[in-house]
């Protein structure tokens, strides 16, 4: 019984040994793990808007990480999914160092065609962030983060002020439509923009195209003239509705406003 | 007269129940309370972890001094089993039963944190369960003894 209770007796020990060393170790390893977000960077790639978060991690520790996933989901107001993006990094061996980038990208084309009201209006989105990664081989952890994400509007506060005529010549008139709006996004605007200006009966009065570069955050306020028959622009009527076609490289989007 | 010979006896046989009671109490409190806060900031056991560290240490302390002033007694091994079951669950209560679940606020977000330890939390009831095997084989043993002397006075 005695060599029985002696045998026991150095197991625990040992045991107590490992688990106090591994214990202290870990905590160790997680207060010397050294993590940072780089600045975040917007581009686009296709027709995708990209908002890259680049991160490192510096592995100081004694214990390997593993099976890294980041996960993001993005929704809007309503709840809708708008983007969920996933970023897996296999190995973060102990004493390494590990620089990669958390890409989340939202297809433009397709959100023109669901979302069009994000063109036209400021808005935010709920961002889920969810991070898994497995410490040491031993200890699975799990992060998950809930943050809301102002979005700015590309053609914030479209509007239309007062349309006028010019004459040009004897059989064409210049119509004069000031057109505002800011750009509230991230992203450069460059591509056209189409307007068709209906009259209070829906009748064409006039059509025109110009070119559109606006800044990031950047306000664009200008005049757009078109050139219309004395005919067509007789129909022109004190109120109405312009429409318009916005196209850059990554979406095209429609939109009807209302002047006078 | 016969009673008095009995308590001064006692207690004389105390004495060194009680010195090494204080002399382990004061070597456990070192090493289990006093060196761990100084390899390891207690800021880092934030959301009431430092509660548990006081109560862990506590409990540690307490079991050596009781289990050192009743060594040699039934009640020291007693004791010493009731460590064994108190760790554990004090192991499953710290631990939150192997899932450890906690939110706290960076800048304007909350973030929640997921650790499963359930791995770490079987292995450390299995060591006290050892622990509490052993107690047991001390106490058969320490009865068998007084039963073989009791028998060979007869």
């Amino acid at each position: 019984m005695k060599q029985a209770i002696r045998a026991l007796s150095i197991a625990i020990i040992i045991l107590w040994i490992f688990i106090i060393a591994f214990a202290a170790t870990a905590v160790y390893s997680v207060m010397n793990l050294d993590i940072g977000f780089e600045e975040t960077q917007f581009f686009s790639l296709n027709e995708d808007v990209v908002v890259s978060l680049p991160f490192f991690i510096n592995n100081n520790g004694y214990y390997d990480i593993s099976e890294l996933n980041v996960t993001t989901r993005m929704t809007d107001y309503n709840g809708t999914l708008l983007s969920v993006s996933e970023t897996f990094v296999p190995l973060v061996a102990s004493g390494s160092n590990v620089e990669t980038a958390h890409n989340i990208s939202m297809d433009l084309s397709d959100m023109s065609m669901e979302h069009t009201e994000l063109f036209f209006n400021d808005s935010s989105f709920e961002l889920d962030a969810f991070i898994a990664l497995n410490f040491a081989n031993v200890i699975p952890a799990q992060v998950s983060i809930n943050m809301t994400v102002p979005w700015g509007a590309y053609f914030s506060n479209l509007s239309v002020g007062e349309i006028f005529v010019r004459s040009y010549n004897t059989t064409h008139s210049e119509v004069v439509i000031p057109v505002s709006f800011e750009n509230h996004s991230y992203f450069d605007i460059v591509g056209t923009m189409q307007l068709e200006v209906y009259n209070n009966e829906d009748e064409l009065v006039t059509s025109g195209q110009t070119n559109l570069n606006v800044s990031s955050s950047y306000g664009y306020d200008e005049q757009v003239k078109t050139y219309s028959s004395l005919e067509d622009v007789s129909k022109l009527t004190e109120s109405g509705e312009v429409y318009f076609v916005f196209e850059t490289s990554m979406f095209t989007v429609e939109r009807w406003v209302t002047y006078g | 007269m016969v009673k008095e010979i009995g308590e001064k006896s006692l207690v004389r046989k105390m004495i060194p129940n009680v010195f090494k009671a204080a002399v382990w109490g004061i070597i456990t409190y070192v090493f289990v309370g006093y060196l761990p806060t100084l390899l390891f900031p207690m800021d880092f056991l934030a959301f009431g972890f430092n509660q548990l560290f006081d109560l862990f240490v506590g409990i540690a302390v307490f079991f050596a001094v009781i289990t050192n002033l009743f060594s040699g007694t039934i009640l020291g091994y007693a004791f010493s089993i009731a460590r064994g079951l108190v760790m554990i669950i004090y192991f499953i209560f710290a631990l939150d039963g192997g899932i450890i679940s906690l939110s706290m606020p960076i800048s304007e977000v909350t973030a929640s944190f997921v650790v499963d330890v359930k791995a770490f939390l079987t292995i450390l009831v299995l060591v006290n369960l050892l622990g509490i095997g052993k107690n047991l084989l001390q106490v058969t043993s320490f009865l068998a003894k007084k039963v073989e002397a009791n028998q060979l006075r007869q």
